[in-house]
């Protein structure tokens, strides 16, 4: 397919002079996921009931591994097909692209992003899944990737369904795609969920609306891009993501 | 006042994460057809939530320097004399148990050189940085697994958890009733997210 191949980094490529100079600072409550959340199955029983406690950052919270791709595999970017020529997975075809940056905008390049989604009938590839849905023999739902110099990347794949929480009398899960993003420290490793622009179910999933922040809880949603109508044969969108860090500023006189 | 965009929401890993990208993670004791050099162990736990009841597919993923003490990173000033035989990062999932297993190295002490203001030439105790994520944690749980052989040890982040008791459950405690896979010796790490045995977490 057309999407640009990334760049294979090497660790001497990422090892900027100044990644010392990159600070990181707590999350800011306001733009992330309320920790409890009630109702959510077992949000109480898992969350720590002591205080966080604060540490010094040093070196072995700093780095973190770099060039994954040495250790796991990457894959198509093509989640939609299994192999070039195999049929294409049922749904609806989709491109998703976006950049990964640092809180100053600088793009992280090298960032091997990994991503997983349920099939259009909302069935995931997991022991787990008890949801009887069927299964697409051509959608594994799986992807790996690395961010090009520009810290973009692209994949194709299919519009993933909704399906129920089956310990939920009523949850749905609106369609979601789950990201995995390895950034250049421990300290910016990241995962989180993104959703669809326009989906009734994102009104009341317990997840999404656990961000009180509206501009935030945005930031969990694709946006539909230009090409959304110019393309033939897929829509599109684009999720930009920040990890955390940022450059130190000079302490003003 | 911190200017700068804002960082992504952090959201669960939930129920769905593949087995395809755990397996083979749990072992790092080789990397690109070289055997890690130093003690190979087997470190391995439950992870509990409140009432001690095992979490059941939770992922578990570390973060570790080589047995000389040294990361796999250019920020590390020893970063050269790197293992090339370790990889440094690993990830588990639990079972029904909430039984974790890493095949690793017995991590050596970390010297920190001068990259870093304030902890200049401070060195660190060996240790892992652990990290946990499972369905009802919206964001990922942080701690670190020290191998000292007493909560006596001064290290500056064990430093930072003032309740003794706190500090001797981050450490390591090698089992000597069983063997591990390969005879490898056994260090034992439960994690409990909740309850009157908690694991002591950083801020995020």
């Amino acid at each position: 397919m057309d999407a640009s191949t990334p760049a294979k980094p090497d660790a001497s490529e990422m090892a900027k002079p100044d990644a010392s100079e990159i600070e990181y600072s707590p999350y800011q409550e306001n733009t992330q996921l309320a920790r409890y959340i009630e109702d959510y199955p077992r949000s109480f029983r898992r969350n720590p009931s002591q205080p966080f406690i604060e540490r010094p950052l040093t070196l072995s919270e700093l780095t973190g591994p770099l060039a994954l791709e040495q250790r796991l595999p990457l894959t198509s970017h093509d989640l939609a097909h299994l192999t070039p020529n195999a049929p294409r997975a049922i749904g609806q075809y989709i491109e998703v692209a976006g950049r990964v940056m640092d809180e100053d905008g600088a793009p992280l390049a090298g960032c091997l992003i990994e991503i997983w989604q349920a099939n259009s009938a909302g069935k995931y590839i997991h022991e787990m899944d008890r949801h009887e849905a069927p299964v697409d023999p051509n959608f594994t739902g799986l992807g790996r990737f690395v961010t090009d110099a520009g810290g973009r990347y692209k994949f194709r794949t299919i519009k993933p369904g909704a399906y129920p929480v089956t310990e939920s009398a009523w949850w749905w899960r609106p369609p979601h795609i789950h990201f995995s993003i390895f950034g250049p420290s421990w300290m910016n490793r990241f995962i989180t969920q993104i959703f669809f622009p326009g989906e009734p179910l994102n009104e009341t999933d317990l997840l999404l609306n656990a961000v009180r922040d509206l501009e935030a809880r945005h930031r969990l949603i694709f946006e539909t891009t230009p090409t959304v109508v110019a393309a033939v044969n897929f829509l599109a969108f684009q999720r930009d993501f920040v990890l955390r860090g940022k450059h130190r500023t000079p302490e003003l006189e | 006042m911190r200017a700068g965009l804002p960082a992504s929401p952090y959201c669960t890993i939930g129920p769905f994460f593949p087995g395809a990208f755990v397996s083979g993670c749990e072992d790092l004791t080789s990397f690109q057809g070289k055997q890690a050099r130093g003690q190979h162990i087997l470190l391995t736990g439950r992870v509990f939530e409140e009432g001690m009841r095992p979490i059941l597919n939770a992922i578990v993923e570390i973060w570790q320097p080589d047995a000389n003490g040294i990361f796999g990173h250019p920020l590390d000033p020893r970063f050269e004399a790197a293992d090339p035989g370790f990889f440094g990062w690993g990830r588990a999932r639990t079972d029904a148990d909430g039984r974790y297993s890493f095949r690793t190295v017995l991590p050596g002490p970390v010297l920190q050189g001068p990259v870093l203001q304030g902890g200049a030439g401070a060195e660190r105790c060996p240790h892992i940085n652990v990290m946990l994520l499972a369905i009802g944690l919206t964001r990922r749980l942080v701690t670190t697994v020290f191998f000292a052989g007493s909560a006596d040890v001064r290290d500056p982040v064990l430093d930072c958890v003032a309740d003794s008791e706190a500090r001797a459950r981050m450490l390591a405690q090698r089992d000597n009733s069983r063997n591990g896979s390969g005879d490898l010796p056994v260090y034992r790490y439960d994690i409990v997210t909740r309850g009157a045995s908690e694991t002591p977490f950083f801020l995020d």
